[in-house]
């Protein structure tokens, strides 16, 4: 890959996402605790969206909470994958968030999670799925961020710097919450807000780790990488690293997912704007109750 | 571990594939070009004749990814 806009290897994403297909409800355990979670923001907002896009569905498992409370009628899955889409629920097909297939304010609400990550274009995407919303409706999703799994790079990067006197990327540039409220605005939605948490899990070893990760389909795809496969003597080395570092009283050691939590609304007439700057009508002392000024 | 293949099937293969959903159908554009597409129900493809792209339908599902779409001057 010589073109410097291309991050991730699209194909090499792919090809891992349908191998991770057939056996992700072993490994879905991260994919429903922020389904979860996007549900909980979902029930704070009180609307009803009866056409909803499910942006990277993976099985469907988001797809599957979102019912009559929502005012649901009608989720469309889509996965990069085929065999993800195929276990989705129907409708479902096979779509590249980069170039998606839909026509212009055909959903009252998009909703992703756990996909956007791996998404070369994120302010192409966001615009596509801005366009693919009718006025006022609300994009949702969550990615995962920045922070995450800063203790496998940290001791990938330790166990490589010893090993050959050089580092590569192994696990993948992810985005920061403060790019995020960014992207949103310039993708063109209204009233964009992003934050982030995260979810701390625990492993035996990082060997319980990388497996669950290739379960996810979530292994580095990052196209700067060495041409061989990371060194079996490197990784025991990073696998002890991560053990001397962080192991706890009980030996298990910690992994941080950050994920960033994505809201936007398709801009219409009558929603409400932030004013501009400089036009308040009153000063911030008397709002807050100073007159000692 | 059971289907670990790049092609999974869980419904039997009778060759045209299941019917795509109407309603998915009236949305549904090229993702290149943003233009309608063409239902070829006998084929079981979404054409899109700007593109010179067609899109293939298996099992109900339209795969709507241009490395897996068919160049219409292609033999058919």
């Amino acid at each position: 890959m010589s073109d410097p806009g291309i991050i991730f290897e699209r194909d090499l994403l792919r090809r891992r996402r349908e191998r991770a297909a057939a056996t992700f409800a072993d490994f879905d355990f991260l994919n429903r605790e922020v389904a979860e979670r996007l549900i909980d923001r979902l029930r704070d907002i009180r609307r009803n969206f009866p056409a909803v896009l499910d942006l990277g569905s993976h099985d469907g498992t988001l797809g599957r909470l979102l019912g009559p409370e929502f005012g649901v009628e009608r989720v469309v899955s889509t996965d990069l994958a085929e065999g993800f889409a195929r276990r989705a629920p129907a409708p479902a097909l096979a779509v590249d968030e980069e170039a998606l297939p839909f026509a212009d304010a055909s959903f009252d609400a998009v909703f992703s999670c756990l996909s956007l990550h791996w998404v070369n274009d994120l302010p192409g995407a966001l615009i596509q799925a801005r366009r693919s919303l009718r006025p006022d409706g609300l994009f949702l999703g969550a990615m995962l961020g920045g922070e995450t799994l800063i203790e496998l790079r940290e001791a990938l990067m330790a166990a490589e710097m010893a090993a050959a006197g050089g580092a590569s990327p192994r696990v993948s540039p992810f985005a920061e919450v403060r790019d995020a409220g960014a992207l949103l605005q310039r993708a063109g939605f209204a009233l964009p807000v992003a934050d982030a948490d995260t979810v701390t899990v625990t492993y035996e070893n990082a060997w319980g780790l990388m497996r669950d990760l290739r379960g996810m389909g979530e292994t580095n795809v990052v196209a700067e990488r060495h041409r061989q496969p990371t060194r079996r003597d490197v990784l025991f080395r990073a696998a002890e690293i991560y053990q001397q570092r962080h192991a706890g009283a009980d030996g298990r050691i910690p992994a941080t997912f950050q994920v960033l939590y994505l809201t936007g609304w398709a801009p219409a007439p009558g929603q409400p704007k932030p004013l501009a700057p400089g036009s308040a009508e009153a000063s911030l002392a008397t709002l807050v109750g100073r007159d000692d000024g | 571990m059971q289907d670990t293949d790049q092609q999974v099937h869980e419904e039997p293969q009778d060759g045209s594939g299941r019917e795509v959903d109407p309603k998915l159908l009236e949305i549904l554009v090229c993702p290149l070009t943003k233009a309608p597409l063409r239902y070829d129900r006998e084929a079981s493809e979404l054409v899109s004749d700007q593109a010179g792209l067609a899109f293939p339908i298996r099992n109900g599902v339209p795969i709507m990814l241009v490395d897996e779409a068919r160049q219409l001057d292609d033999t058919k």
